[in-house]
């Protein structure tokens, strides 16, 4: 990759992220429209975009965040309060901003309609505010190149000055070691070119190793033909704000042949990070309700007061950026600490060494081990937050579709995932939440009211710690499901016979199963009947799981219960023939040394254990990696454990449990990829290697070997 | 640089010997030129084609030069110049 190109994915990263904080910030903007510190910060976020856009040749993203900046601009110097229309207009402009960004990421040729449709809103805005009211009309030609700004009485000079004081301020917040900050005034004399100096020359040698370059220039000066002359410049005054990995003294070399007042080099200093000001109090409703981070804490509406008395501006956070691949390695060679560490420790002849300091260190090691290795999982982990701040979005925008009123409750957004699974989680959220307001919601008020509940719905978010596992849920005070219509469905649709004895669980599971839905009509929302059925998937690859408790009248809850982290599992150390393998225990549903009596042999189809009206096929481990075995075990000879899959219940037989471990997993490199059965390896304690089952493929294995 | 009908189209990295020409080329005709287009992905060479341009506007306040009321151009060469050209 090119130096150009690094950059220019540094942009793309950056400018993502710009974009996803400004999604969440105008939501919370729209809520209290009022939060002046708020709007600093999205204009802040708008004027970073269009700088970086505008550098990469983005130019018709660079051009739409030009418009809505100024529209922000205007909004944040007056702090005129904001109609409710208007804020429809800034919601809509980030959506533009998301699409053109896709567009130019794509170099797709042809932008939404929303683009100018938007963009002509923003201008018919700005015109209006800046006219008292009135629409301007189109400037005459000679206006149209002046700047509106020339409206306010600014002589040129000072919109210069605002201009880069403007850029200085956006670079002080881009601004980390080993980047400084230059303010450069450049009066060229008029002989200039024919010397071989020019403005873009300068610019360009300034452009080499910076971060971000705005340089404006005054024309004022310029002549009409009669007058000018190419070769003879009449670019008086040009400033230059520029953030450079360069050191004063190398951007002095690159004026070094200027003489003395042709220009000036000031370097700006780095800005403190200064202490957020408080707001002061505002009577503004909120609608949608941040609670307390702890899940605990019992639930509790904010008051107006509360709500607008802190601003929603984030507090800045020192952080640096880390590759994730070195955050792997770093995280494998932990794993390799603690394999090691726990060798030492359950090493018969260190054990035996009768000395006190000896043991004394080892335990010592031993908490630093696990020190380091809860600090290294650590930086794996994120808050919740961020995903939890945009589905305030899919609530809101779901509620204007649906006509709705939504009352939404987060609870637990500082409850830490591993970073890899918030990527993956998105999704999945977004379809239960729509599905939730979309089916699980009352049809209208009439309806909730004549079901004795108030008018608005509830959903509520939540994450909490349960078991060693995270879960995520989704709860509505809707209408809930109808069991026996699920139940119906079901058996209509053949997904099961009717002869099964289900659990309420399962029978509410059913609605997750490929081809199923309920809805009457089908909305864009939700209800397509592929939708949970995917989100299940989804959540299953993640090694987790979704449970449904419902209660018609009441409401309906989706729990997605994850693993802590993708880089470890809880596993069950099971024994066949002399391999130790290990299940993850998310999908064991019991273990049992059955009886003769309901173990039987069909035909053709292998071996089945009845369990309490349940028909569940026995897998052998010695037959799907084919073990040498001295002799034959029978079912009730051997332990069986019951586990639950893609495909349903199976019981996968073992010779002996042998304990339950959490372990570092870890890949089996090419040779062993192919082997479906396994989904990794781990290192045990005493330095054995035991393999990870996909219990998934265990079934499909033996059916195959069977033909 | 290309003349169509009213269109004149340049491009933005004309060194200063063109944009002479371009002076030279555009004085005669600046009664006759509707608009001033540039061609797209291109990046200043020198200062003076901008000056040129803001010129031409002074002298004929009617001629169209799109470019010029962007007020901005950005490259990833030198940044985002803005430009005012108000008294």
């Amino acid at each position: 990759m090119t130096k150009q190109e690094q950059v220019k994915a540094i942009f793309i990263e950056e400018a993502g992220e710009i974009i996803e904080k400004l999604d969440v910030d105008i939501i919370r903007f729209e809520e209290n429209s009022s939060d002046f510190a708020l709007l600093n910060e999205i204009f802040r976020g708008v004027h970073t975009l269009k700088g970086n856009a505008n550098a990469f040749g983005f130019t018709r993203l660079g051009e739409f965040v030009h418009h809505f900046e100024d529209l922000l601009d205007y909004y944040r110097s007056t702090q005129e309060f904001i109609e409710e229309y208007n804020l429809e207009l800034f919601v809509n402009s980030v959506d533009v901003i998301k699409e053109v960004m896709g567009c130019e990421l794509d170099a797709i040729a042809d932008l939404p309609q929303s683009y100018d449709e938007c963009l002509a809103g923003i201008k018919k805005l700005l015109a209006m505010k800046k006219n008292g009211g009135d629409v301007l009309e189109p400037l005459p030609q000679e206006q149209m190149l002046n700047d509106l700004a020339a409206e306010f009485g600014l002589s040129c000079g000072e919109q210069l000055a605002s201009g880069v004081d403007k850029a200085i301020e956006v670079f002080q917040t881009m601004q980390r070691d080993g980047l400084y900050l230059y303010k450069i005034e450049l009066k060229l004399d008029e002989d200039c070119y024919t010397r071989g100096f020019d403005h873009v020359n300068f610019l360009k040698a300034l452009g080499e190793g910076a971060e971000g370059i705005e340089s404006f220039f005054d024309m004022q000066s310029i002549p009409a033909l009669e007058h000018f002359q190419s070769d003879a410049n009449k670019i008086t005054y040009v400033l230059i704000a520029v953030l450079t990995t360069k050191i004063k003294s190398e951007v002095e070399e690159i004026f070094e042949f200027l003489f003395d007042n042709e220009y000036s080099l000031t370097q700006i200093e780095k800005q403190p990070i200064q202490k957020q000001e408080e707001t002061p109090l505002q009577n503004v409703e909120s609608k949608i309700v941040q609670q307390s981070s702890s899940p605990q804490s019992a639930p509790q509406q904010s008051t107006p007061q509360q709500g607008a008395a802190e601003s929603n501006v984030s507090a800045p956070k020192s952080t640096i950026r880390i590759d994730t691949m070195k955050l792997d390695e770093l995280f494998d060679s932990v794993g390799e600490l603690v394999i090691a560490q726990n060798f030492i420790a359950q090493n018969e002849k260190i054990r035996m060494i009768e000395d006190e300091s000896i043991g004394r260190t080892i335990e010592t090691l031993s908490k630093i081990t696990k020190r380091i290795q809860d600090r290294v999982m650590s930086l794996r982990m994120v808050a919740i937050k961020d995903t939890f701040d945009k589905m305030k979005r899919v609530v809101r925008d779901t509620s204007k579709k649906t006509n709705k009123e939504i009352h939404l409750l987060v609870q637990g957004e500082e409850t830490e995932i591993d970073k890899t699974m918030i990527d993956s989680l998105s999704d999945p959220l977004i379809h239960i939440i729509r599905n939730a307001i979309d089916h699980g919601l009352e049809a209208n008020a009439q309806e909730r009211t004549a079901a004795g509940k108030p008018t608005e719905g509830s959903v509520t978010l939540k994450a909490f710690h349960k078991s060693g596992s995270i879960v995520i849920s989704v709860s509505d005070d809707g209408r809930g499901i109808n069991k026996e219509r699920v139940y119906q469905k079901a058996i209509e649709r053949g997904i099961i016979t009717g002869e099964e004895n289900l659990s309420d669980s399962q029978i509410y599971s059913l609605i997750m199963q490929p081809g199923f839905s309920t809805a009457a009509t089908i909305s864009d929302l939700s209800g397509r009947g592929v939708g949970l059925d995917v989100v299940k998937t989804s959540i299953e690859k993640l090694r987790g799981k979704i449970e449904i408790e419902s209660k018609e009248g009441i409401g309906t809850t989706f729990s997605m219960i994850l693993p802590l982290t993708l880089a470890i599992i809880d596993g069950m150390l099971v024994r066949a023939s002399e391999e130790i393998y290990i299940i993850p225990t998310l999908s064991v549903v019991e273990s049992f040394r059955p009886e003769e009596e309901i173990v039987h042999m069909l035909k053709g189809k292998g071996e089945f254990v009845s369990l309490r009206g349940q028909h569940i096929p026995v897998v052998r481990l010695s037959d799907v990696f084919e073990l040498q075995t001295k002799e034959r075990l029978e079912p009730w000879e051997g332990i069986l454990v019951c586990v639950e899959t893609e495909s349903g219940r199976i019981a996968v037989m073992v010779d002996e449990l042998v304990g339950r471990q959490q372990v570092v997993i870890k890949s089996l490199g090419k040779s062993l990829a192919k082997l479906k059965e396994i989904s990794g390896g781990a290192i045990l304690g005493n330095g054995d290697i035991a393999l990870i089952l996909n219990v998934d493929e265990l079934r499909p294995a033996i059916e195959n070997a069977n033909g | 640089m290309e003349f169509d009908g009213d269109v004149l189209t340049i491009d933005l990295g004309m060194s200063m010997e063109e944009i002479k020409g371009f002076e030279e080329f555009i004085r005669p005709r600046i009664e006759y030129i509707e608009t001033i287009e540039i061609a797209e992905g291109g990046a200043f060479a020198s200062s003076a084609l901008l000056a040129l341009l803001v010129s031409i506007k002074r002298t004929r306040p009617d001629i169209a030069i799109g470019f010029l009321d962007k007020a901005q151009h950005a490259s990833p060469h030198y940044g985002t110049i803005h430009w005012k050209c108000h008294d």
